[in-house]
C-alpha cells in the first residue's frame, strides 16, 4: 500500500496529462462561437451609421456572416465548427506528442 | 467453517487484553477451546477497568469509537445494552484557561489574549519565512510549521512530560512518522471530498460501557468460558519452549509453580520483547539484542476522589503547565456516571508519565497521592482539602517508543517472528505497534483467520496503512466511488508537457495562418487582405501572399510554440503550488491532532 502511494505521488510528478480531443474540441468551439455571437450582437445594440466595419470582415472566411442578429448566429455556427476544429486538432497533436516524448523517454530508461 | 482440522487444533492465546480475548473469543466461534494466559489478576490488560471502594477507574481512558465494522460488531454482540452514548469534550488546560483540542485557531488566540495572541501570527509568519534548514529534532519540525511561540506553549510541554525527554532530543522522525501516511492522495481528497457526517458525529461523541472497558473484557472473559474455553489468570508466562521455528508448549507460573502448556497453535500478545527473552532454546543473539532496544513508555494514574459533584465538563484534560508533573487528567465521572458510586464526589485520574524503575514510577503511594493534591490544587482544577481519599494505579508498557532506531530493531524482530511455523504476535505490544484497541482486536481477529481459514493477512500492517481496515470496513459502492473521485482528481493534477503544448498550439496556429493568408490571396481583388496585413507590424516580411502565407505558418508556429510552452509551464507551476498549499494545510490539520497519537 505504502508503495501504491508513492507510485501515486510518483505519477503526478512525472506523469504527463492527457488532453480529451472532443471535449477540448467543444470547450473552443463554444468560447469561439459566443466569442463571435456576443461581439457580434454587442456592436449591433450599440448601432450607429456604420456598423463594425472590422468585424464584418469575417465574411470573408465565414460566407453569409454579417454583423447583424441573423448573422451573429450564422458567426456562432461557423466560429464554432472553426473553433472545434482548433481544440481537436491541439488535442490530437499534443496527446500525438506527448506519446512519442514518453515512449523515446522509456525507450531510453 | 471449521473441518476435522480445526477441532484437533489446541490454541494457547498468550495474554487477556482485547487482543488477546478477541482471539479467544473469535476461536470459539470456530468450536476450538483456546487457554487464555493472563498474567495479571483482571482480564483487559491495558483497557482494564480498576475498582477501589466502589469507584471505577479507566487506564488511560478508552473510547469505544471505531471504523472497523467487525470490531463495532463483536462490542455491540457482546455488550450491547450496557453502552452509554457519551459526548466528546477533552481540552487544553494551560494558565487557568481551557482550549479546544483540536485546537481551534480563534479559541486558541483569544485565550491567550490580545498581546500573546499578535506575538504567536509574528513568529508564525517569522518561521514559515525563516525555517530550520534541517529538521532533526521535533522541536524544528513543529516550529516550522507552527512558529516557536505556539510550539512552546501547546506542543513542547506535553510532549517532554509523555516521552521524558527534551523535545530538542526527540526525532523529528516521530512527528514525521505521525503524518506519514498523509499523501498527497489524502491531502487532495480532503480539500476535495468532505468527510462522512456518521464519522464526525462518531468523533464527537462516543459508546462507553457503563462501568469503563473492563467491563466489555469481563463480558468477553466469560463468553469464552461458556463456550468451553478456558481464562486463567495470574498466569504469567515465563518460557517459551520451542523445537527450531515450531513452539512446543509454554512454561505458566502461577502461585510460584510452574507448568507446562502445551498447544498446536500459539497466538502472543505478551511484548514481543518479553516474548523474545522467554524462548527455550533462546533466539539468534542479533535477535535478542534487537528486541532488547525496544523501549516502552510506562504511566501511573494516581486516583483523587474529590468531595463535588462537579468538577469540569471534559471527559478528560491535556495539562500543559511545566510547573506540574501530571500530563493528563481523566475525569471518570464524565466518562460515565456508573463509575463514581456516590453522585456527591467526583473522582480524578491524574496521569503521570513515566518509566519503569524511574522516580516517579518508585515513588510510595502516600506520596504520590500527596502530589497529586498538591498538584490539583496548583492549577485550580480542585482544592486541596476537598481531596478526600485516593489511590495509584501503575500501568507497564503503556506506550511503545518510537525513536529514531525502532524500525530498524522491529525489522529484525519481526523477520524471526515471522519465521514461526505456528505462532503469531498480535496487539499493541505483541507488534509493538501503537495501536488502539480496535486495532488490537483487530489483530487478533485476523490472527484467528490466519490461523484457523489459512488466510494471510500482514498483522504488523494493521493500522500502519489506513486503508487496510478501511478496506474492510467500507461498502464496496462507497469505496468504489471515492476510489473513482481519486482517480479524477489525479488525473486532473497531472503536469501539462510543455513541448508537446508548444508543438499543437504552434501547428495549429501556423496552420490557421496559413490557411488565412491563401483563402485571401486565391479570392483575389484590387487590394488583397489590408487588413490581415496588418500582421506584419509584428512578423517582418509577412504579407498577404503566396509566399506571405508560407511565412505566416513558421511565424504562427514559432508564436504559438510560445504561447503554448509558456501556457504549459505557467499551469503546472501554478497546480504544483496549489498542490503544496493543499498538502501543507491538510498537514497542519493532522499535527491539530497531535496530542491524540499520544
Amino acid at each position: 500500500m505504502a508503495n501504491e502511494k508513492q507510485a501515486l505521488e510518483r505519477m503526478v510528478l512525472t506523469r504527463a496529462l492527457r488532453l480529451n480531443a472532443t471535449v477540448q474540441g467543444i470547450v473552443t468551439g463554444l468560447v469561439a462561437g459566443l466569442g463571435v455571437f456576443v461581439a457580434t450582437n454587442w456592436l449591433v445594440l450599440k448601432g450607429g451609421p456604420t456598423i463594425g466595419p472590422h468585424l464584418g470582415l469575417l465574411g470573408q472566411y465565414f460566407i453569409g456572416y454579417r454583423v447583424s442578429f441573423v448573422g451573429s448566429l450564422i458567426g456562432f455556427v461557423y466560429a464554432f465548427v472553426v473553433g472545434f476544429l482548433v481544440g481537436y486538432t491541439v488535442g490530437r497533436i499534443y496527446n500525438w506528442a506527448v506519446d512519442r516524448r514518453e515512449h523515446k523517454r522509456l525507450g531510453h530508461a | 467453517m471449521p473441518g476435522a482440522e480445526s477441532a484437533e487444533k489446541h490454541v494457547v492465546v498468550i495474554g487477556g487484553g482485547p487482543a488477546g480475548l478477541t482471539a479467544g473469543y473469535e476461536l470459539t466461534k470456530f468450536d476450538l477451546r483456546p487457554v487464555v494466559l493472563e498474567k495479571e489478576g483482571l482480564v483487559g490488560g491495558l483497557a482494564r477497568t480498576e475498582t477501589y471502594k466502589g469507584f471505577h477507574f479507566d487506564m488511560g481512558g478508552h473510547r469505544f469509537f471505531t471504523k472497523v465494522e467487525e470490531v463495532n460488531k463483536m462490542w455491540q454482540d457482546v455488550l450491547g445494552g450496557e453502552f452509554l452514548r457519551r459526548p466528546r469534550l477533552s481540552r487544553i488546560y494551560y494558565n487557568g484557561k481551557f482550549f479546544f483540542y483540536p485546537l481551534k485557531p480563534l479559541n486558541a488566540l483569544l485565550g491567550l489574549g490580545f498581546f500573546q495572541a499578535v506575538l504567536i501570527v509574528l513568529s508564525f509568519i517569522w518561521w514559515q519565512l525563516f525555517p530550520y534548514r534541517r529538521e532533526e529534532t521535533f522541536e524544528q519540525w513543529v516550529t516550522n510549521r507552527f512558529g516557536r511561540r505556539l510550539f512552546l506553549t501547546f506542543f513542547k510541554t506535553y510532549t517532554e512530560k509523555v516521552w521524558g525527554i527534551s523535545c530538542s532530543e526527540l526525532k523529528a522522525e516521530w512527528a514525521a512518522q505521525r503524518i506519514k501516511d498523509l499523501s498527497l492522495k489524502t491531502a487532495l481528497r480532503s480539500m476535495f471530498i468532505k468527510p462522512k457526517k456518521t464519522i464526525k458525529t462518531l468523533i464527537e461523541e462516543f459508546d462507553y460501557p457503563r462501568r469503563g472497558p473492563g467491563m466489555m473484557w469481563s463480558a468477553v472473559k466469560s463468553e469464552i468460558e461458556q463456550r468451553r474455553g478456558v481464562v486463567r489468570l495470574n498466569s504469567d508466562v515465563v518460557r517459551i519452549n520451542r523445537t527450531d521455528m515450531h513452539v512446543d508448549s509454554v512454561v505458566v507460573r502461577r502461585d510460584g509453580v510452574e507448568e507446562v502448556i502445551s498447544g498446536t497453535d500459539f497466538i502472543s500478545s505478551m511484548p514481543v520483547t518479553h516474548f523474545i527473552k522467554a524462548l527455550d532454546p533462546p533466539a539468534p543473539s542479533a535477535v535478542r539484542s534487537a528486541a532488547a532496544r525496544l523501549t516502552y513508555r510506562d504511566f501511573l494514574t494516581v486516583v483523587l476522589i474529590i468531595d463535588k459533584p462537579h468538577i469540569f465538563d471534559d471527559n478528560w484534560v491535556y495539562i500543559h503547565d511545566p510547573g506540574v508533573h501530571v500530563g493528563r487528567i481523566q475525569n471518570f465521572k464524565n466518562w460515565s456516571p456508573d463509575m463514581v458510586p456516590d453522585p456527591s464526589k467526583t473522582s480524578l485520574g491524574l496521569e503521570y508519565f513515566c518509566t519503569e524503575g524511574d522516580k516517579v514510577w518508585t515513588m510510595a503511594d502516600a506520596d504520590l497521592i500527596e502530589m497529586g493534591r498538591r498538584e490539583i490544587d496548583r492549577i485550580g482544577l480542585a482544592r486541596y482539602e476537598d481531596v478526600v481519599d485516593g489511590c495509584v494505579v501503575r500501568v507497564q508498557k503503556a506506550y511503545p517508543v518510537y525513536d529514531s532506531d525502532y524500525r530498524e530493531f522491529l525489522g529484525v524482530v519481526r523477520q524471526f517472528v515471522d519465521g514461526l511455523e505456528n505462532c503469531q504476535t498480535i496487539g499493541r505490544n505483541g507488534l509493538h505497534r501503537y495501536n488502539n484497541q480496535d486495532h488490537a482486536m483487530l489483530t487478533g481477529m485476523l490472527a484467528v483467520r490466519n490461523l484457523v481459514l489459512g488466510e494471510h493477512h500482514d498483522l504488523w500492517s494493521v493500522n500502519t496503512d489506513q486503508e487496510y481496515h478501511e478496506e474492510i470496513r467500507e461498502r464496496v459502492t462507497e469505496h468504489d466511488l471515492e476510489e473513482v473521485l481519486e482517480g479524477t482528481l489525479t488525473e486532473v493534477f497531472l503536469k501539462l508537457d510543455r513541448v508537446a503544448m508548444g508543438l499543437s498550439l504552434g501547428l495549429t496556429s501556423g496552420a490557421l495562418l496559413f490557411l488565412a493568408t491563401l483563402i485571401l490571396v486565391l479570392k483575389g481583388g484590387g487590394h488583397v487582405g489590408p487588413t490581415l496585413g496588418l500582421l506584419g507590424q509584428y512578423f517582418p516580411g509577412y504579407t498577404v501572399t503566396g509566399a506571405g502565407s508560407m511565412l505566416g505558418l513558421l511565424y504562427g508556429f514559432v508564436t504559438g510554440f510560445v504561447v503554448g510552452w509558456c501556457f504549459a509551464f505557467l499551469r503546472n507551476a501554478t497546480v504544483f503550488l496549489y498542490m503544496a498549499v493543499v498538502h501543507r494545510r491538510a498537514e497542519l490539520q493532522a499535527l491539530r491532532r497531535l496530542l491524540e497519537y499520544f
